[in-house]
């Protein structure tokens, strides 16, 4: 599969897959908002008459908006599992603020002279809520729900990590792949979104003034069309379910290859790693694209599938480092070059078993295994220079980088800082290239593949041999963005799939090709 | 008509409260409750269509206690005009007006026909104004809306509080002179809020001054003025006491005490021309009038004669 030229090639080839998700995208916004509103409008109407409950309340709300939203998902798996149903609930949560907190003060900022008088005239309270305060209080909760729906049309993005779908699927896909093209078919769209629901609510909320009995009933018809975008989809299936990451995804080496060579196709939902392998183990996903030296594939019991064809590339861990720094403190290359060679696969899912699952100090497991290879000194406390160094936010990458710091700090005269979680490949290499970090820890295939982007013939030619794609990766960062390859750590963290141990026994499954044939005849 | 009896009210923070309050309302008659602010007028008009529930006592609306009937039932035939209208802003004048006859549930015809002629009669002219809303109307025309609103279901009470309230000095009075002559309130009872006094002499067929949560005396105009019960009330009336004597004494009230027999010539005012009207007359041109087949004629010092000896005979003997 080439790379599409522009933009507009990349929008016109996934035109179907764009517009899925956008109605998705959109389903997903609207069918949270409008559980929000069947609640929220209740719930301030609620308050406004019992005013000891309105502070409760209105907290409540409060403090659900101001959990993060990555984190409000991940606290719905375990109740909700994966897929759109705990991506609604939360969407809901986050909606539900704004549309209590606007019905409330609504319905409290109507004039007191005018539901005296309405009172006065003979009105039951029913009659006054529907005739006079709801009408009146109509443009403050429309602007609740304006603010609702913007705010859900951004975090629905992030629906994409716990397999709901919408157009974060293209821009985390995109952020993982440094595909631009990709990540702006899901910015762009998502950014429209926003900007048209917003402006039609405007204009619903300014008809509104005159005709507010009219727009009541509006509103839930229009909420209720967009949310049947959305139609679940099914969740229940005999046949395997596959998580892949939204990298993998789109990857040559990922999930089109396992169709490419393999002949693999499984029924696949994207999903953030950080989930992934939990929903593996809590059996809602049954085949996920890992990465071999995970320290959840010890946790969670989980088995590598064997590559028999050799799609995945190697992936063997180096430090890059901009070539400027290592010219003006020669001492630093020998400093990390240390650590070549004494970290192997199992060294380094064992060590990331400690920090993911065991959940000890990364700088503390840094030492351990510093202290137990004889390469840990104190740190000088040298004055000579900084080093900024970089990670991405897996495992490996917080380790790694304790670890330089350590060595850096211990062996030479110079300080250390580590920026770690820079999210995927083109955030941590963009800081790199742009001078906001030194060097951070990269792997061969990722280099290859993702940042060079070789041709490919070219990949075909050296894709199975390690040391080639090393000279390769090595050869190329040089010239293009005078950045430097250090030695091998010596550990390949390539991409495998990976199953749960008994289920994969149980189906007789130990490779991809196993897979692909139970796959085929089921 | 209407009975209170023995109502008190009281309020946490203590103002507004109402304390064993009692006096009744004649079919057909205007009464006006006057005081100043916090005296608990309002509040006593709020406890009539039940806005408000007295701590003690009970108030009858033909007889009948208002606390038998649901509080809807009882406010919809009642009419109820706000100071600062209280209009619907989302609905359109002839909406607004058709409010109450809606909550009872008229056929939509009876509804339209009745909420047109009575803008007819307001000088609101549907062509122009029916299809409006509230804030594009005049403060004058708001307030005729809002009372348009309350005699909608043609109910027989009206309670009013300030109606005129918000209104501008000019606009008041005239707007005032309307409702006088709007024959579709000759037959309703009519409770009316004011602090103005002014206004409480020129509506009120008795007025009833309040202080401090009692009635202070009720009465008519005369006997407030002439036979005031207490100094609160003669102080309260002090002010626009010479003003308030002119307008509400008519020329039949001191007819005996007029000293310019025979000799008719001017203008001929009837008996029942206050003696206000009458001076401004004489400011004019000369005046006389005729009162049971007596014909005296007037002059400035003839009238102001008679009216002391009027007010002298009043305080000694407690009536003329």
């Amino acid at each position: 599969m080439d790379t599409p030229e522009t933009f507009f090639d990349f929008v016109r080839q996934q035109s179907g897959k764009l517009l899925e998700q956008t109605l998705t995208h959109t389903g997903l916004t609207f069918i949270s908002v409008l559980i929000a509103v069947c609640i929220g409008v209740p719930a301030g109407i609620l308050i406004s008459r019992r005013k000891k409950l309105a502070g409760p309340v209105l907290g409540i709300t409060g403090i659900l908006q101001t959990i993060p939203s990555i984190a409000l998902l991940g606290f719905m798996i375990p109740l909700l599992g994966i897929g759109p149903k705990p991506a609604i609930v939360a969407l809901f949560l986050y909606a539900l603020l704004p549309v209590v907190r606007n019905t409330y003060t609504g319905i409290l900022g109507v004039d007191p002279n005018i539901t005296e008088a309405a009172t006065g005239m003979g009105m039951s309270p029913r009659q006054l809520l529907l005739k006079v305060q709801l009408p009146l209080a109509m443009p403050v909760i429309l602007a609740g729900i304006r603010t609702a729906t913007v705010i859900n049309v951004g975090v629905a993005t992030l629906a994409a990590y716990i397999a709901a779908g919408g157009l974060g699927e293209f821009i985390f896909g995109g952020i993982a792949l440094n595909n631009t093209h990709m990540m702006l078919a899901g910015a762009i769209p998502a950014a429209l979104l926003a900007i048209l629901f917003d402006w039609g609510l405007s204009r619903l909320q300014r008809l509104n003034m005159r005709k507010a009995r009219k727009t009541v009933l509006v509103l839930p018809a229009v909420l209720l069309l967009l949310s049947s975008f959305y139609l679940l989809p099914d969740t229940y299936s005999t046949r395997l379910k596959a998580g892949f990451t939204p990298e993998f995804m789109g990857r040559k080496d990922g999930a089109i290859g396992l169709g490419n060579v393999y002949g693999l196709h499984l029924r696949t939902l994207v999903i953030s790693d950080m989930i992934m392998y939990k929903a593996a183990y809590e059996k809602k996903l049954d085949v996920i694209s890992g990465s071999s030296t995970d320290g959840r594939v010890k946790a969670f019991d989980l088995v590598v599938l064997k590559d028999d064809k050799h799609i995945f590339p190697p992936y063997y861990a180096a430090p890059v480092v901009r070539q400027a720094l290592l010219e003006k403190y020669p001492e630093l290359a020998p400093a990390l070059d240390q650590l070549s060679g004494t970290i192997n696969d199992s060294i380094m899912t064992e060590l990331n078993y400690r920090v993911d699952y065991l959940k000890q100090n990364p700088q503390q497991v840094a030492k351990d295994f510093l202290v137990s290879a004889r390469l840990w000194k104190p740190a000088r406390n040298g004055t000579k220079g900084t080093i900024r160094i970089g990670a991405k936010i897996f495992g490996d990458g917080y380790i790694l980088a304790n670890m330089y710091k350590m060595l850096i700090e211990g062996h030479t005269d110079l300080n250390a800082t580590t920026k770690t979680g820079l999210g995927g490949t083109k955030i941590v290499f963009d800081a790199l290239v742009n001078d906001q970090i030194d060097m951070y820890p990269e792997y061969t295939g990722t280099g290859l593949l993702v940042i060079l982007q070789a041709p490919q013939q070219t990949v075909d030619s050296i894709i199975g041999d390690s040391k080639k794609v090393y000279d390769y990766v090595k050869k190329g960062f040089a010239e293009q963005y005078q950045v430097r390859w250090l030695q091998p750590i010596g550990f390949n963290n390539t991409y495998a799939l990976m199953m749960r141990r008994e289920q994969a026994s149980r189906l007789h499954i130990s490779s991809i090709s196993d897979l692909a044939t139970y796959v085929h005849h089921h | 008509m209407i009975k209170v009896s023995h109502v008190s009210k009281s309020f946490s923070h203590g103002k507004n409260a109402v304390n064993d309050l009692s006096f009744e309302v004649q079919p057909g008659e205007t009464l006006v409750l006057l005081g100043t602010s916090g005296c608990g007028k309002t509040t006593t008009l709020r406890m009539i269509n039940r806005l408000l529930i007295p701590d003690q006592g009970e108030i009858f609306i033909q007889g009948k206690s208002i606390s038998t009937e649901t509080p809807e039932t009882l406010r919809r035939n009642i009419g109820y005009v706000l100071q600062n209208t209280g209009l619907f802003p989302h609905y359109t004048v002839l909406e607004n007006i058709s409010v109450v006859p809606q909550l009872l549930q008229w056929d939509k015809t009876r509804i339209r026909s009745r909420a047109l002629s009575l803008m007819e009669k307001l000088r609101l002219p549907p062509a122009s104004y029916a299809y409006v809303y509230p804030q594009q109307l005049s403060g004058g025309q708001q307030q005729r809306v809002g009372l348009a609103r309350a005699l909608a279901a043609d109910p027989p009470i009206l309670l009013m509080d300030e109606p005129f309230g918000a209104l501008d000095p000019l606009t008041r009075i005239s707007v005032r002179k309307e409702f006088k002559l709007l024959d579709e309130l000759n037959s309703k009872t009519i409770i009316l809020v004011t602090h103005d006094v002014e206004e409480a002499f020129e509506l009120g067929s008795r007025i009833c001054i309040m202080n401090e949560g009692r009635i202070q005396q009720m009465g008519t105009a005369t006997e407030l003025l002439f036979n005031p019960a207490n100094d609160f009330v003669r102080h309260f009336l002090d002010k626009q006491r010479l003003e308030l004597e002119l307008k509400s004494l008519r020329l039949r009230d001191i007819w005996p005490y007029l000293d310019g027999a025979g000799g008719m010539a001017g203008t001929i005012l009837s008996a029942d021309t206050n003696c206000w009207d009458t001076l401004e007359n004489l400011t004019r041109d000369k005046a006389s009038s005729s009162f049971r087949g007596e014909g005296k004629h007037l002059d400035g010092n003839i009238l102001m004669n008679a009216i002391t000896a009027y007010k002298k005979t009043v305080s000694q003997h407690g009536h003329a």
